[in-house]
């Protein structure tokens, strides 16, 4: 069984209502890095309070490490080992000072006092905000308020951490600031990075990408896949990131040039032996 | 407009009182509170007052800062010393009488003593809690004190976690409220002019934006909580523990010792006093 699994997963807010999400069948390896995308109001956010068990699915099972999220009896330990970040930092600190709030799962955990110590020290080495440890929370920026929410949940040391939309409030450096943490996460401590967002470079970051629409998944592949099928995302009203757009409109306009380019230096780079070989025929 | 907010107003520092357990503050806080309201005699009155000199002295708090914060009170303190001054009924003779107003000799006391324990009360309680006492650390003492009444079931946990939160978002809220007043300035809103009822009208339309949002961060602060594996107050430990040493026990024991002797001045006069003294000496 795959670290986080979910079977024919559907949900409504109530049973009045249009369900949310429609029947989704996910699997997501340990240690992977993935992205949902979809535009607003498809379900993304959803779905990952979904896999960390805040919700429960109305019909199918999601299973955190092969518990199943809708047994209360491990509710707790579903929680430890999958953490959250949200979108609002303001939103999800507790405490007034930095250090404290990041003690604030551990202490719910009831480890002692040399533990919290060490993880809250650890976390805030992680986030490289340790100058900050006995400072006010709402005097920090807003990246920085973020790189808190995210030690508060790697103090509670999770195998997975979901970041539904936590970059959308932030400014672009604060952005940086998260996404690169994202990737430290990631490909340092063998974190399994879940991250919901609607920012195309952010995602361009990730191993893998399912797009959503409707409460469904409608692709799922790596970024080069996915962002090869320019046509599919825009019936979805996604954006591709600017460097695909340009060469996916420099094909279509008659140049022999490769699909799936997601940085801009490939793209140069890609220009470049085109021009070559143009003027080597010439 | 908020910017004078002076709630909970905490001065970092490194005083006696500074350095003090909160929990043992909080109880110095009660035997005090019992002092300042019980001297009723002049030497206890005496007392008292020297204590809270005492207080205000080992705080470190500066003068400028503690007049400042008893500024708003001025108008209660000199409506409570007139009213003592010009409605108390004494015997004897009035001291001024002058058509209706009658001013006796037990009225000019009352007052002053009216005055001196109003301006202790404030003074004597802000410099022993609000400015040297951090709102975390006196929240953890609320719960620590009162916790044997979780045994009877009182949610004391609850109660302080509920007053940390409310402190945490104080600067929260307030930064949003500007920013209400400013978007609703952008509208054309009115706030300053009209009569009181029209200005109240006018707070309408920032107070609702307000709770709207302030319901929306708590059922998110809540997700967010319950993601940390938040469960409530039972098998919770705690990064910061509190200490009290040698010295907090001789402060409780003195400010004991002297609201005793409180009690007993009360009933001292003068005479007796060097009375006393003399078969001492």
């Amino acid at each position: 069984m795959s670290f986080i699994e979910a079977q024919g997963v559907e949900f409504a807010y109530s049973p009045e209502e249009d369900k949310v999400i429609n029947g989704i069948d996910l699997k997501i390896e340990k240690g992977s890095y993935v992205s949902i995308i979809g535009h607003n109001g498809c379900g993304k956010s959803t779905l990952a309070k979904l896999l960390c068990g805040i919700l429960l699915p109305s019909k199918g099972a999601i299973f955190v490490d092969g518990m199943n999220t809708a047994d209360e009896d491990k509710a707790f330990d579903i929680r430890k080992k999958c953490g959250m970040v949200f979108q609002n930092p303001d939103n999800q600190l507790v405490a007034s000072v930095v250090e404290e709030d990041i003690a604030f799962a551990p202490e719910n955990l009831g480890l002692p006092r040399e533990e919290i110590r060490k993880r809250v020290d650890a976390a805030l080495a992680t986030v490289d905000m340790t100058e900050h440890a006995k400072h006010a929370t709402y005097k920090l920026s807003g990246g920085q308020k973020q790189r808190i929410a995210i030690a508060g949940i790697l103090a509670m040391q999770p195998e997975c951490i979901v970041f539904d939309e936590a970059t959308a409030m932030l400014d672009p450096t604060g952005r940086k600031e998260i996404v690169s943490a994202m990737k430290r996460l990631n490909k340092e401590m063998g974190m399994t990075v879940i991250t919901i967002t609607h920012y195309m470079n952010e995602a361009v970051e990730a191993d893998r990408i399912i797009v959503m629409d409707h409460g469904k998944i409608i692709s799922d592949g790596t970024p080069q896949e996915i962002f090869s099928e320019v046509e599919k995302l825009q019936s979805v009203s996604l954006a591709v990131p600017q460097v695909t757009e340009l060469m996916y409109l420099l094909e279509k306009d008659g140049f022999d040039l490769p699909r799936g380019i997601l940085h801009a230096m490939d793209a140069a780079d890609v220009i470049e032996k085109f021009m070559r070989r143009q003027s080597e025929n010439d | 407009m908020l910017k004078d907010v002076t709630f909970g107003q905490y001065y970092p520092g490194n005083s006696l009182l500074h350095r003090t357990d909160p929990r043992i503050k909080l109880i110095i806080l009660v035997e005090y509170l019992v002092l300042v309201l019980v001297a009723e005699s002049e030497l206890a009155a005496l007392t008292s007052l020297a204590f809270t000199g005492f207080l205000i002295a080992v705080s470190g708090v500066r003068f400028s800062v503690l007049i400042k914060s008893a500024k708003p009170l001025i108008f209660v303190l000199a409506f409570t010393a007139i009213v003592n001054l010009f409605f108390t009924v004494g015997e004897g003779e009035p001291l001024v009488s002058f058509y209706f107003i009658k001013i006796y000799q037990s009225g000019i006391r009352n007052a002053v003593m009216m005055l001196l324990r109003l301006l202790s009360l404030v003074l004597g309680t802000s410099v022993l809690i609000s400015f040297t006492t951090s709102p975390l650390e006196l929240t953890d003492a609320i719960e620590s004190v009162l916790s044997p009444l979780k045994k009877i079931k009182v949610p004391v946990h609850e109660f302080a976690m509920m007053m940390s939160i409310a402190l945490r978002f104080i600067p929260t809220l307030i930064e949003e409220t500007n920013k209400i007043i400013s978007a609703q300035k952008a509208r054309c809103a009115d706030f300053e002019s009209g009569n009181l009822l029209k200005r109240l009208k006018a707070l309408i339309p920032i107070l609702i934006p307000l709770f709207v949002s302030a319901v929306r961060r708590a059922e998110e602060l809540a997700d967010a909580m319950e993601c940390r594996c938040y469960h409530g107050g039972e098998g919770r430990t705690k990064l910061k523990v509190m200490k009290s040493d040698a010295k907090d026990y001789v402060f409780l024991v003195t400010v004991t010792l002297i609201t005793v002797a409180v009690f007993f001045l009360n009933r001292l006069t003068w005479s007796e006093v060097v009375g006393f003294c003399a078969d001492i000496f």
